[in-house]
């Protein structure tokens, strides 16, 4: 097992290298980084020049790479192109644990009741409640993220305005004077509490047919069978044998969805101004300050890379065929 | 004669499926003693495994529905059982080798886990010390090789023969009175089939348990049971002693199935398989479900309009449901002239 997580461990090098490569071409060939600060009359020849100097942006395209990946992993991104007076990571060091937050609340809850859905669906198929379940998801499915967020608001809102209890916070990460400790942390969920809700949705209707789909498939197996044949509790036979067995695709579909939110909540960290990865990238992108659009998408990539290597590692210990291949 | 352990009567099984109902056990009724082999024989799909499921509430219900019968084991229905006391005989009283041992076990779990866990859904007493020492002790029994290293080893390193092992370890774990072995040698490489019998035998010994022994081969028929139930279309269609089976069938598709057994005392030419294919157990032909392939019939219109019974045909309750079983009477099957080798052991 130790192995085989120090070999998945470096096999996500190379991965990563090449993400790098590929981040670092298709930003740089996408264009002059440059182009608006020098059509802006108030900005200096010197301070361009300057600029291009200090990132070597007027060297072959390979050097510049060579140079960007030492910044990068030496010097932690370094400096926006436009400001550079300021550290990238000391904003990346900010936005990246509030999505943290807000994806890890939300999607360790959806895994937990969309898989507990998605089983129960199964070993009930065609009751009431898998009708109900199907159609829950169908909703899931078809509801625009934008919209689930704003009635979730209003709703809240409301809820606020007529009772005058405060359940949620609708935006915002922390209040005024949110105290130390625990009341940090209460006030914390309170405030992430809408947005989590907002991508579990999602989420719960994908983990939930997922579940019940691998689930189906597995209760009707032989190993199954043997489980019933030996006198086993019906309870054992479905959490024991099937469940574990049924686990198996859920993990890499939760791993691709973990990685792909840490970069893609953008919707949902705008609508409720969360100070996260989503509103960071779209700045960079109206400041069109390439580098700090690069260091974001190599944290994002790191980030997808870091979920399979944790899908791997959960993978291995869920099956032992793969473990030992 | 002694009473009967199982005692199965007039069972139905039907699966509900999109292209109509399929009647995949239709009033089958057969005894089995203490201590004999009963062999199930017939074509793949005749209905073989489905009633042994059924008795044992293994069937997936639905598409499955047990629509009458019933299974008196040591003379309770297993049928009206509650679910409950039907969970705590299972592995337990009587317990199934299952035909495909690369399936039958599950691929995530260790296979001293799986046995041992067996032992202890049954015994509350027996702790994990000693419900490992035993596992390792059937696994030794069974012939797996190394059974403490092997304990804590998957399915997927263990061989085929191997699994099957383990399984017939599993279904011995608790001392069953009855053991139900389903094909236990079909999905096996023909090498390892012998050494699966004996520890079949071994195990058969060990625990003292009557066995049903369900397979489409009439040679390990002729090798290990006592008595045989020729199935057909999901139909008893004859019931008799071994000897008396091979020495005088007396229904027209166990005469087609000994046919199509090959031998190498005879020429090649006697080698015939049954014509046609199995029918559909949606729509089953009417009156025999064997006349459109039966070659005593010769397009007698009762065979197609009228079902034969079940009925006495021979000495010692030899039953076969043919209308013109007596016609079997002295005009032999092509192999009865030749010694059959097995079937007086
Ligand atoms: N779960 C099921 N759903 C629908 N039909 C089934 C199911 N299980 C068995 N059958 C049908 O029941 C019939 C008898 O099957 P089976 O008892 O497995 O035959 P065999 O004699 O080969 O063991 C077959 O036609 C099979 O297709
Ligand atoms: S009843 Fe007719 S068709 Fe059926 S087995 Fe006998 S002879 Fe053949
Ligand atoms: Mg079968």
């Amino acid at each position: 097992m130790v192995t085989y997580i120090v070999r998945r461990f470096l096999y996500s090098i190379p991965v990563l290298f090449a993400a790098s490569v590929l981040i670092f071409f298709s930003v740089t060939v996408a264009g002059d980084p440059l182009a608006t600060l020098k059509q802006n009359p108030l900005a200096s020849k010197q301070t361009i020049h300057n600029i291009e100097k200090r990132n070597h942006l007027n060297d072959p395209i390979t050097t510049q790479y060579a140079y960007w990946l030492k910044e990068a992993v030496t010097n932690k991104f370094g400096s926006p192109l436009l400001q550079p007076g300021t550290k990238i990571w000391d904003d990346l060091k900010r936005v990246i644990p509030h999505t943290l937050q807000l994806v890890v609340l939300a999607e360790v809850l959806a895994l937990l009741v969309g898989i507990s859905i998605g089983v129960y669906s199964a070993i009930r198929q065609y009751s009431i409640f898998d009708y109900a379940a199907t159609t829950f998801s169908f909703l899931g499915f078809a509801m625009p993220v934008f919209w689930l967020a704003l009635m979730l608001q209003i709703l809240f809102t409301n809820i606020f305005i007529k009772w005058h209890v405060r359940i949620f916070y609708t935006s915002g990460l922390s209040s005024q004077n949110p105290g130390g400790g625990i009341h940090f942390w209460i006030d914390r969920l309170q405030h992430l509490a809408i947005p989590a809700m907002t991508l579990m949705l999602l989420s719960i209707a994908q983990y939930s047919r997922f579940m019940r789909a691998s689930m189906l498939e597995v209760v009707n197996s032989d190993y199954v069978r043997t489980a019933r044949a030996k006198g086993l509790p019906e309870r054992k036979v479905t959490l024991k044998h099937a469940l574990r067995n049924a686990l198996i695709p859920v993990v890499t579909v939760s791993a691709l969805n973990f990685g792909a939110l840490i970069g893609g909540a953008v919707i949902t960290e705008s609508i409720f101004q969360l100070d996260g990865m989503g509103p960071y990238f779209l700045g960079a992108l109206f400041n069109q300050d390439a580098y700090v659009v690069m260091a974001w998408l190599m944290v994002t990539a790191t980030a997808v890379v870091a979920f399979n290597l944790i899908a791997d590692v959960l993978y291995g210990y869920i099956d032992p065929r793969i473990r030992y291949d | 004669m002694p009473e009967p352990i199982l005692s199965i009567r007039d069972l139905v099984v039907e699966f509900a499926t999109e292209d109509g109902v399929v009647h995949a056990v239709d009033g089958v009724t057969y005894d089995v003693f203490p201590g004999e082999t009963l062999g199930i024989v017939g074509e793949s799909g005749s209905g073989k495994s489905v009633s042994q499921l059924a008795i044992l509430g293994l069937i997936p219900q639905p598409p499955g529905r047990i629509l009458r019968g019933e299974a008196e084991f040591e003379g309770k229905d297993l049928l009206k059982m509650s679910k409950k006391d039907l969970r705590r005989l299972r592995g337990g009283q009587v317990a199934m080798v299952f035909q495909d041992p690369m399936t039958s076990l599950n691929p995530v779990l260790k296979i001293g886990h799986q046995i041992a866990e067996a032992i202890q859904a049954h015994q509350d007493d027996v702790g994990d010390k000693a419900a490992k020492a035993r596992t390792i002790a059937l696994l030794e029994l069974v012939g797996v090789p190394n059974p403490d290293r092997r304990y804590d080893q998957y399915p997927h390193e263990f061989s085929g023969g191997m699994r099957q092992r383990a399984m017939i370890a599993m279904a011995i774990a608790n001392d069953p009175k009855l053991l139900i072995a389903d094909e236990p040698t079909t999905a096996l490489d023909v090498t390892i089939q012998a050494q699966i019998l004996e520890t079949l035998k071994t195990a058969q010994e060990e625990s003292h348990a009557a066995t049903i022994l369900i397979t489409h081969d009439l040679g390990l028929i002729a090798e290990l049971a006592d008595r045989v139930v020729v199935m057909y279309a999901g139909k008893v269609v004859e019931l008799t002693d071994v000897q008396t089976l091979f020495a005088a069938p007396r229904h027209p598709y166990t005469v087609g199935l000994m046919d199509s057994l090959p031998r190498l005392t005879v020429d090649e030419e006697w080698l015939r398989p049954i014509p046609g294919q199995p029918p559909s157990l949606i729509s089953r032909p009417p009156g025999c479900a064997f006349h459109p392939r039966c070659f005593l019939s010769q397009g007698r219109t009762r065979c197609r309009t009228e079902e034969p019974p079940l009925r006495v045909i021979g000495p010692d309750g030899h039953l076969s449901a043919c209308h013109f079983a007596e016609e079997l009477v002295g005009q032999s099957s092509k192999l009865i002239d030749e010694p059959v080798a097995g079937a007086s052991s």
